[in-house]
């Protein structure tokens, strides 16, 4: 009996070898960012396989459980919704993955990405975990997601163990999830024997701090006119810094060059790109099909994507004093500062103070809300975001697309549409 | 025994006549604005046909179809449901899902052994994949119902028609017309994206072979060709014609009412 | 509402549901009383109560349209919170005194931030709400609840004591014991009342001081005890869902020959299967207790699935129903997977299922209708 789980995960190791291979034999110039993060990606697939044949315990989770804590516990974790993700158009079976969800007698209203996870689950593709740190936050979709991988077939009887969210950010609250994170802990050490020595966190947690030091300082340097950062390894931190090289030197290394990068580009009063006419906010993360419109809108318009939630994470950095405060600070992180997440969780004004200050700090032009299918509060959060912008004096479109799938609105229909509002607003 | 069934759809009004389980007259009429005028005019056309005297004539009546509290003369009314479903099990025996596409909705059922029906999806809140949907491409393309289905099976590149409601779906084809498209693809994309929404339909019950298609657009068979590609089975076709598979599991009904069976 | 009740009090109680402010409400505000409102129902109508002013459960009964909420929500947004929070905006809750509301789902929790941001209100105030229901949630969730009574008290010049708490739990408990018998009336073969009447008398509940209320649905049970219904119905139906408020929705399946006999929904049993503890020495603990674990949960609830099956299974043997439906509103993402759960759990137990979606606005009757009645037809009834 062939495990596709197993199956699938090696399909998408070799498929991030083969990508590699290409990339560093190509006689193109390739983006010299953009190669460690298909090595990162690759690291994972070999370890995720490794492990599996080796029958070592293997945790399905998430990247708003404190990574940091996985890496200090030297757990191999993987999430079940990134093979959907894998950002950027790298998932070569988009459309198969697309339409074994809707063969599932689901309606298409909710997220496709859950439709998606559903698909995975019920048709075996992911590694059976040994375990599962599950997450119950922003949205309805993903817990329906948890109750339904709970009782599947496939996967019933596996241990769960969900953090669970408080809806505000206070001290209470983040208190509050900080226990929630030490049971995650325990449940941690009893399903894989596992332990978490303090000591080592500090360790780890030092260099994600490091990490998120040199991502924030690469975000100040995209404030600059014209920007020097582009959307192309865009999903880079978010990537290494929730997801694959948590905790990991070779993690700072990529920050560091992507920082020198934007600081040459920048001491040289120059941009990404020449000519740099529409600075825009996409505000959400990129879609799986961006390869067909983000290069267009900087060929086309001359449109840089200055920011967008894949890199909205600022961070205040872990106090490493002591366990408590370890803790506590990471509990903050995960609620606070998790890509996507931060702007969804909680009230309003979470996203709206976001809205503000990046169209201020950002010198945006315009404010696009891809209004992706599956995102129901950012959905009724429009009346507030169109009032903030008009406001900032910034024009506003919100579009209508699905993140995971290009045929829901093609990228052609998309741009047309932002064609037609760069003309209305008089910009590029 | 005499029986009847009357299936007063949005498009057309059908009625089958059945004497000890055998068709002995059918007839298929546009439906008017009244539906009990409509379910007048059909049954008492199926009378005629059948070489019988008057309505009183049958034993029993029911009635199905989208107006089937309007039918006077019914002694019971039944879902269209059940009735596509029954009408083509006894139609073909083997089929098990029955994919009725209709004048303003289409639905798909599961069935057992003896035409019950186990689970059903219905389409009803749009045009697409309905006969009016049809009807508004072939008055765009100026074809006819039938010059869509040569049409469409000639096409060897279907273009892709995104569009999934029908209204713009008549915009995307007239682009497609105007960017130089040829009608053949165009009309063959028009029916794999129907097809499309018909094989989402499906997988919700379910696909068991054989798949049988009732209902006005049964007999396109560009959309049989195009749903067959898209479900990777073979369409089942029905000895008689598809659209009056509500009104013969209608009369199948009405003669089980007289035996008690049910 | 047509019906073959006569009852006076049923009559009042129909009248309530169909509109916002019934007269009982209005005599209530007339004398001074205030109202709050609230979203959805792990909010503690006891500590409103105990304030000494009504709970007032939310709902857009009367919307005609969501011309003015269009503004703020989005066409794949949730029809219940749309209209609610249009008639917001329209003024038709000018009666409230005040807002409460938790992080239920998606859709209805941006009403808070809407409400807040563009209705100028004296009082609005929003819950954390959790995800799980173990000791830990209870715990978190008592002292939401004993911030959100100190606030209130404040706010309406109030101290909500600890005696105040128990006798609101207790003439709520009353309130939960009073209908549970009208549920048991629904187990005989005759029920001498319809699921959509049912369901008017639960609305009134929402939308009247209690004392009040439970006088009528006193009276309404005598009139209705040792009676029996017409039994001409093809089926016993169980309906299960969220926010379902319109008795004319129960009643399209109902003239179907489905006779709505029991249900799990956020207007039915959920509310009242079950009391707050009235010998837990902590009132505040009692009710975190009650509403975010005792009770049976909605699908927004976290682990909880198995539970809930099992309890529209139980139903279903306990009212001798023949099949389920489950309905839901539209872009509901957590009712949408539940229903895809139960529909396979109900198959495995034998139990016929049809699942419905449906739109806050009662409308496209012929083609509820149709299924409804197909589905009759499936079960052979």
């Amino acid at each position: 009996m062939v495990d596709k789980g197993l199956e699938r995960t090696i399909a998408e190791r070799d498929h991030f070898e083969f990508l590699l291979k290409f990339l560093e034999e190509s006689p193109y110039e390739t983006s010299h960012l953009l190669i460690p993060l298909v090595k990162a990606n690759l690291d994972h697939y070999k370890d995720t396989v490794r492990y599996i044949e080796e029958g070592k315990p293997i945790i399905a989770s998430y990247f708003s459980n404190a990574p940091e804590i996985f890496t200090a516990m030297d757990i191999h974790w993987y999430c079940p919704v990134s093979a959907a993700f894998a950002g950027a158009g790298a998932n070569p079976y988009l459309m198969n993955d697309l339409e074994g969800a809707d063969k599932l007698a689901v309606s298409s209203d909710i997220c496709t990405l859950l439709r998606m996870a559903m698909y995975y689950t019920e048709a075996g593709l992911l590694p059976r975990p040994t375990a599962i740190v599950g997450m119950i936050i922003p949205c309805d979709g993903i817990v329906a997601l948890h109750e339904a991988s709970r009782r599947s077939k496939e996967w019933r009887g596996i241990p769960m163990f969900a953090p669970d969210p408080p809806y505000f950010t206070d001290e209470r609250s983040i208190d509050y999830f900080a226990q929630e994170l030490r049971r995650m802990v325990d449940f941690l050490t009893e399903h894989t024997g596992q332990k978490l020595d303090i000591g080592r966190l500090r360790e780890v947690v030092e260099v994600t701090n490091e990490q998120y030091q040199l991502w924030q300082e690469i975000n100040e340097l995209r404030r600059a006119v014209p920007c020097p950062f582009n959307w192309g390894v865009g999903g880079g931190p978010f990537a290494l810094t929730q997801n694959r090289w948590v905790g990991d030197p070779r993690g700072l290394e990529w920050f560091k060059a992507a920082l020198a990068d934007s600081e040459k580009l920048v001491k040289a009063g120059k941009g990404w790109l020449e000519n740099e006419r529409i600075r825009l906010l996409w505000f959400d993360v990129h879609p799986t099909w961006f390869f067909d419109l983000a290069p267009w809108l900087e060929e086309e318009w001359k449109a840089i994507i200055v920011m967008d939630m894949f890199s909205y994470c600022p961070y205040t950095l872990v106090d490493t004093s002591s366990e408590e405060t370890m803790f506590h600070d990471l509990a903050k992180r995960n609620l606070m500062d998790t890509t996507m997440i931060r702007q969804a969780v909680g009230v309003a004004d979470n996203f709206a103070s976001d809205l503000v200050r990046i169209v201020k700090d950002y010198k945006i032009d315009c404010v696009v809300w891809p209004a992706h299918m599956g995102h129901k509060d950012g959905a009724a959060s429009v009346g507030i975001m169109r009032e903030i912008c008009r406001d900032l004096g910034v024009p506003f479109l919100s579009i209508g697309i699905d993140t995971f799938d290009p045929r829901y609105t093609t990228p052609d229909e998309v741009k047309n549409t932002m064609s037609q509002f760069f003309t209305a607003m008089g910009l590029g | 025994m005499l029986v009847g069934g009357c299936d007063v759809g949005s498009a057309t009004g059908k009625a089958v006549v059945m004497k000890d389980g055998e068709i002995i007259s059918y007839v298929i009429i546009p439906s008017t604005t009244k539906p009990e005028v409509t379910a007048r005019t059909v049954m008492d056309e199926a009378i005629e046909k059948a070489g019988l005297s008057s309505i009183d004539d049958l034993d029993y009546i029911v009635g199905t179809g989208y107006g089937r509290l309007k039918v006077p003369f019914a002694n019971e009314n039944i879902s269209e449901i059940t009735c596509h479903a029954r009408g083509a099990h006894w139609l073909s025996p083997t089929v098990r899902t029955v994919v009725d596409i209709g004048g303003q909705d289409c639905k798909v059922m599961s069935i057992d052994e003896k035409g019950k029906v186990l689970e059903f999806v219905m389409n009803d809140r749009c045009a697409a994949g309905t006969g009016r949907f049809f009807e508004a491409m072939a008055r765009v393309l100026d074809c006819g119902l039938e010059g869509l289905s040569s049409l469409s099976l000639q096409g060897k590149n279907p273009s892709t028609i995104t569009s999934q409601c029908s209204v713009f779906a008549e915009s995307e084809v007239v682009t497609l017309i105007n960017e130089g498209m040829e009608l053949v693809d165009i009309v063959a994309g028009l029916h794999n994206s129907i097809a499309g929404r018909l094989n989402s339909m499906v997988r919700k019950v379910g696909l068991v072979e054989d798949l049988a298609l009732t209902g006005g657009c049964a007999k396109n068979d560009g959309l049989a060709k195009a749903l067959e590609e898209k479900l990777g089975v073979a369409v089942k076709k029905l000895p008689q014609d598809p659209q009056i598979a509500g009104a013969i599991g209608a009369a199948l009904i009405a003669e089980e009412k007289l035996n008690g069976q049910s | 509402m047509e019906t073959n009740l006569k009852s006076k009090a049923f009559q009042e109680f129909s009248n309530a549901a169909e509109t916002l402010v019934n007269p009982v409400l209005q005599h209530w505000k007339d004398q001074g009383g205030k109202v709050i409102g609230y979203f959805c129902s792990t909010v503690p109508e006891e500590i409103i109560t105990a304030a000494g002013l009504t709970p007032f459960r939310m709902r857009a009964t009367g919307s005609t349209g969501t011309e003015e909420s269009d503004a703020f929500y989005s066409s794949i947004n949730c029809s219940f919170p749309r209209h609610c929070f249009n008639q917001v905006l329209t003024g038709d809750f000018k009666f409230l005194d005040g807002i409460v509301c938790v992080n239920s789902c998606d859709h209805v929790r941006r009403i808070y931030d809407n409400w807040k941001r563009f209705v100028p209100t004296d009082f609005i105030e929003m819950m954390s709400l959790p995800r799980k229901t173990g000791p830990d949630q209870v715990g978190w969730y008592t002292d939401e609840l004993a911030m959100l009574k100190d606030k209130v008290g404040k706010h309406f010049g109030v101290e909500i004591t600890d005696d105040r708490l128990w006798k609101a739990i207790k003439l709520h408990n009353e309130t939960r014991r009073l209908q549970k018998k009208l549920y048991e009336l629904r187990k005989q073969e005759k029920p001498p009342i319809t699921g959509a009447e049912t369901l008017a008398v639960m609305v009134a509940g929402t939308a009247m001081p209690k004392e009040q209320y439970n006088e009528k649905l006193r009276e309404l049970l005598d009139e209705l005890s040792g009676t029996e219904g017409p039994g001409s119905h093809r089926a016993r139906l169980l309906i299960v869902g969220g926010i379902l408020d319109d008795p004319a929705y129960v009643k399209v399946i109902e003239d179907q020959g489905g006779l709505v006999v029991t249900d799990s929904t956020c207007f039915g049993s959920r509310l009242i299967w079950v009391e707050v503890d009235e010998n837990a020495s902590d009132p505040v603990a009692a009710l975190a207790q009650y509403y975010l674990t005792d009770r049976p949960s909605c699908p927004r609830m976290y682990g909880e699935h198995d539970n809930r099956a099992q309890y529209v299974i139980d139903m279903c043997r306990e009212f001798n129903c023949d099949g389920v439906i489950g309905e839901r509103l539209i872009f509901c993402d957590s009712w949408l997977v539940e229903h895809y759960m139960l529909g396979q759990d109900l198959k495995a137990a034998g139990i016929p299922m049809l699942k419905l979606d449906r739109e806050y606005l009662t409308s496209g009757i012929g083609q509820l209708r149709t299924r409804v009645q197909a589905f009759l037809e499936t079960m052979g009834r």
